[in-house]
């Protein structure tokens, strides 16, 4: 059960020094365990917040901490494992998304869409838009994701996609102008 | 359609997650960790097939690879 778990795996800050770390790079799985239970939290949450879809997110959670620990010899205990985790993390998400069709993990998540479509007039443009937004190529969808839904600070995700902050907003960008076309192709230009 | 409009449209059809983990996926990890330790590994399957393949192509030096096991 997770109120086992250490209060901190929510956290992304860089590790401190930690002799966990050399003995993870090391191959010690006690370590391992240690890191796993700590970051499994937070690892879920990225994830989760990219693919939208929680048992999907469990199983790459999982994936992801098998390349850590098959990566282990090329971690570099002065790093920070949370950045290093995460950046893994991000590109396993990313590389479902490129297999998975687009969950529908959308507005309203406690009603069934059946009732959504009684209470909401808006309901043609909202599914629309779900639907052209899954459509987005996955390294555009997933910088819009976290970026415009999820709001994540851009700097946070530059450092998950291991790449410039300008190359972030400029996927946001081009996601967004793919968007609209998708959009105004459909008809709906709100 | 100005990209704030779009973005707030975006924002209203779709939630953020609701991304708490609620479980421990530690004994999953560890199934697969145990799982992948008794795997053979691919230099093995290559072996393996070089001696089949020796084998066939060879008959009558299995005997001679038997003597030596």
């Amino acid at each position: 059960m997770l109120q086992s778990l250490p209060p901190v795996i929510a956290t992304f800050a860089p590790s401190a020094p930690d002799g966990r770390l050399s003995r993870f790079a090391a191959s010690d799985l006690e370590a391992f365990e240690s890191l796993f239970r700590e970051y499994q939290g937070s690892v879920f949450t990225w994830i989760v917040k990219i693919v939208r879809d929680r048992g999907a997110a469990e199983d790459l959670t999982i994936e992801t901490f098998w390349r850590i620990y098959r990566a282990r010899a090329r971690f570099d205990p002065r790093r920070s494992f949370a950045a290093w985790a995460r950046r893994i993390a991000t590109n396993v998400a990313i590389s479902h998304m490129r297999h998975a069709t687009w969950r529908r993990l959308s507005s309203r998540r406690d009603e069934p869409a059946e009732s959504r479509l009684y209470l909401d007039s808006d309901l043609g443009v909202r599914e629309a838009i779900i639907r052209a937004f899954g459509t987005l190529p996955p390294k555009l969808r997933a910088a819009a994701t976290l970026a415009l839904i999820e709001q994540e600070p851009y700097d946070e995700i530059a450092s998950a996609l291991d790449i410039s902050i300008g190359a972030v907003k400029s996927r946001v960008f081009r996601a967004v102008h793919l968007l609209r076309k998708k959009l105004e192709r459909m008809g709906i230009t709100p | 359609m100005t990209d704030e409009r779009l973005q707030s449209l975006l924002r209203d059809a779709i939630d953020r997650a609701d991304s708490e983990l609620k479980r421990d996926l530690w004994p999953a990890m560890r199934t697969r960790l145990d799982a992948r330790t008794i795997r053979v590994s691919p230099f093995d399957w290559a072996l393996i097939a070089a001696v089949i393949a020796w084998g066939i192509l060879f008959p009558n030096a299995a005997l001679a690879l038997l003597y030596h096991l």
